[in-house]
């Protein structure tokens, strides 16, 4: 088995002199700084020689106060290996820029546009650096570097003023007051590039091509999304997706509160895996800090992690056949009333339904209630024996399965390829679960199936997630069997501040990897916060996807990937 | 068979149909039943609360606002504030609860807060306040308060009288630590 320490004495031997600082943390992860000329050969190195085959994001960190901008390159490998490796580019803080991975892998697309829009790194050699999340208007402040002084006031009515343009419209616009020019809100020079309407209408060939918009308010998405497919008849040629709509910017936000508040943003990110984010953000905090967690506030956190999963795969699984609704019944409310008892089960311990705010730095808010036990003796069974249900029924609707087998087919090299994560990728047959390769809490010590698919149609990604409902289930039992007593807090008082340091740590999300990588700088706030949510990648495979199928099947791919656009835009 | 297996499924919201689900709630008449965990409406115990202001440090939305409130101990909270908070703005995540040092502050299991203007639903410490004192008892503490008060002022007193023997002393070894910091500043 290939560990960090192998992976950094490799790169050194092919590549002397790539490395210009380095530091083992664990087997499991490598902090490496390399020369931003080699980059490119480094990368290739990793995919080509040591199973680095899954790119799994890159984070931009603005060091204002060593006047440099650093690009960090999250790799990974889809199961030959365990070792994550951070890669840090530096870029002078003056025309910052670095090379872009985009030739190497095709899902750094998103990940650079995002960096380039909110730092202003420009990505050499990148295809489309396009907006992504921010609107056009906002393109040019780089609102993420750390000084930035603010967007001017828009909001108000009385600054619009009107121009008539020649075709006789009336447009409004809104001068920037002298004031607003000298607090340096105000954008002097914006990049040039087409805008997201131009882009669709330039792939136009013929007449007998138009572009349909569902989005980004459509009975399709589940959250605000904008996805235009281009149409020549029934069929589809491109797709072309839009997002930013509830663009929130947590990952600011968290950089202005303290370490503590920052735990109630994780909530908001995406409200049905609340549970998993505050894990994620929590065992960041506490790697850098170093706290051990009780154990039993571990298995506690085991628990309600698994519950949460399984109603965010019911709700997910529900809103996928309102979606395609060729069923003749209304399964939605069936999986909503069983999904309502998951949560009076989850709002009996953390006293909230949804947005729970429950872990804490080293332990959990509350203990588990005295009739817990009991309670899931009676609704586990329950859920159990109605999942099983809903198994046997897809797998003998005939309509069912017509409309879902053989749609949307991710073959398992695509689905490594482009970098999907969760039920939709190992419906494609890749047995890749956080719980197994990044082990956390006491899963390592629990007996559990990676749950897999065989072709990676949307029959099988919604199977895939129905099963998992009955592994979760197992999960909790065993859990329950074991959980020790003793204490759910750690001894010692939590300080206010943490120590400088940085950690990424990656947990599973009910729908995939999801991971935080956390820059302490020894304040009471963290300096940057970085999240790779797991929707954000699923949701860049979506137009692919989508070329050469029926509109008809557009809603049946897209339902079945279970969408939360919230947390793709945080 | 195919054609079977497809009246087998339609026969199963039939017999969904068929058990009884309670599926609404009659909200408000009858009430859903919380658990004891439930975060609701704050609970203030007000014979306890220090006024730190510790819970409206952590609120994220800074929707808790320190106010002046007459049934409360002032023995322990002199300036005699108290929490308000505004339920426009509060996300129920909990923190305040658990940062308050004499642990006061409480959610409880009351959820219901609407009114018909935005300044209805910011709710002081009247509201809040689930333990509180009478206005006799506040008198008898605030009389005790400042019988403290005047004892220890008598002891000040008292003490400054003695002290014009080393008064002397004191102020020379104050003087000397003057001297000797910008001494010591200088050398680092």
């Amino acid at each position: 088995m290939t560990n960090a320490s192998e992976v950094l004495s490799s790169i050194q031997s092919a590549f002397p002199g790539a490395v210009l600082d380095s530091r083992v943390e664990s087997d499991r992860r490598l902090w490496a700084t390399i020369d931003s000329k080699k980059i490119l050969d480094v990368c290739k190195h990793l995919t080509n020689k040591l199973n680095f085959d899954h790119y799994s994001g890159s984070a931009g960190v603005d060091w204002i106060a060593r006047n440099e901008m650093e690009v960090v390159e999250i790799m990974a490998s889809h199961g030959a290996h365990k070792v994550v490796a951070m890669l840090k580019v530096k870029t002078p803080r003056e025309n910052p820029s670095v090379k872009s991975l985009t030739g190497l892998y095709w899902n750094a697309n998103w990940y650079e546009r995002e960096i380039w829009e909110m730092f202003g790194i420009n990505f050499e050699g990148h295809p489309e650096l396009y907006p992504l999340l921010l609107s056009d208007q906002l393109i040019g402040s780089w609102p993420w570097r750390k000084d930035f002084k603010g967007y001017p006031d828009l909001t108000t009515g009385e600054r619009a003023v009107a121009i008539t343009t020649p075709e006789g419209y009336t447009e409004y616009r809104f001068p920037p007051t002298p004031a607003e020019v000298e607090a340096g809100t105000v954008v002097a020079e914006r990049p040039k590039y087409p805008t997201f309407r131009e882009r669709e209408e330039r792939e136009i060939k013929s007449d007998s091509e138009m572009i349909m918009h569902l989005g980004p308010q459509h009975a399709m998405v589940p959250g605000p999304f904008l996805l235009d497919v281009l149409v020549e008849g029934e069929r589809v040629k491109k797709g072309f997706l839009d997002v930013g709509y509830i663009h929130k910017g947590i990952e600011k936000i968290m950089e202005n509160r303290t370490w503590l508040q920052g735990i109630v943003y994780t909530d908001r990110m995406c409200y049905v895996a609340s549970l998993s984010n505050n894990e994620c953000y929590c065992g960041a905090v506490e790697k850098i800090l170093g706290l051990e967690v009780p154990e039993r506030a571990q298995y506690i956190r085991v628990i309600l992690e698994e519950l949460s999963r399984i109603q965010s795969h019911l709700i997910g699984t529900g809103e996928f056949l309102t979606l395609v609704a060729g069923v003749g019944y209304a399964p939605w409310q069936y999986m909503i009333i069983d999904r309502e008892r998951i949560i009076s089960l989850i709002e009996s311990v953390t006293g909230a339904r949804l947005t729970h705010t429950f872990v804490r730095f080293g332990g959990v808010r509350n203990d588990l209630p005295d009739d817990f036990a009991e309670k899931c003796k009676t609704t586990l069974p329950y859920i159990k024996s109605r999942v099983n249900e809903f198994i046997e029924l897809f797998a003998q609707d005939a309509i069912y399965q017509k409309r879902m087998e053989n749609v949307g087919v991710l073959s398992a090299e695509d689905a490594k390829r482009v970098g999907i994560a969760g039920p939709a990728l190992r419906a494609s047959g890749v047995a890749y679960d956080m719980r197994v390769e990044d082990p956390i809490l006491v899963y390592p010590d629990l007996d559990f199936k990676v749950i897999v698919g065989t072709k990676g149609d949307c029959a099988d990604r919604v199977d895939c997630r129905l099963r998992e409902i009955l592994e979760s289930i197992h999960i909790i039992e065993q859990c329950l069997d074991r959980i020790p007593a003793g204490p759910i807090k750690p001894e010692a008082k939590i300080p206010k501040k943490v120590p400088a340091g940085e950690a990424y740590y990656r947990v599973e999300d009910p729908r995939g990897e999801m991971g935080m990588y956390v820059i302490s700088d020894g304040g009471d706030k963290p300096y940057r916060v970085k999240v790779r949510g797991p929707f954000y990648a699923t949701l860049q495979t979506l137009p692919p996807l989508l070329e050469g199928v029926y509109i008809a099947d557009v809603v049946a791919i897209a339902g079945s990937m279970d969408g939360c656009p919230s947390e793709a835009d945080r | 068979m195919l054609k079977r297996k497809m009246i087998k499924n339609f026969g199963w919201p039939l017999k969904t149909a068929m058990r009884e689900i309670e599926v609404t709630r009659l909200y408000p008449e009858v009430m859903m039943e919380l658990p004891e965990n439930e975060r609701g409406i704050h609970e203030l115990d007000a014979t306890t609360c220090i006024g730190c202001a510790s819970c409206a440090r952590v609120c994220p939305n800074s929707c808790i606002e320190m106010v002046h409130f007459k049934y409360g101990n002032p023995l322990k909270n002199k300036k005699m504030q108290f929490p308000q908070v505004d339920y426009g703005r509060c996300m129920f995540c909990g923190l305040c609860v658990d940062e308050c040092p004499v642990e006061c502050l409480k959610m409880g299991k009351k959820v219901t807060m609407a009114g018909w203007e935005r300044k209805d639903i910011i709710k002081g410490p009247d509201f809040l306040a689930t333990k509180r004192f009478s206005a006799k008892e506040v008198a008898d503490l605030e009389a005790e308060a400042k019988r403290i008060a005047a004892e220890k002022a008598a002891a000040k007193k008292a003490a400054a009288k003695e002290k014009p023997a080393k008064e002397g002393n004191a102020a020379g070894s104050a003087k000397k630590k003057v001297d000797a910091k910008p001494a010591e500043g200088g050398a680092a």
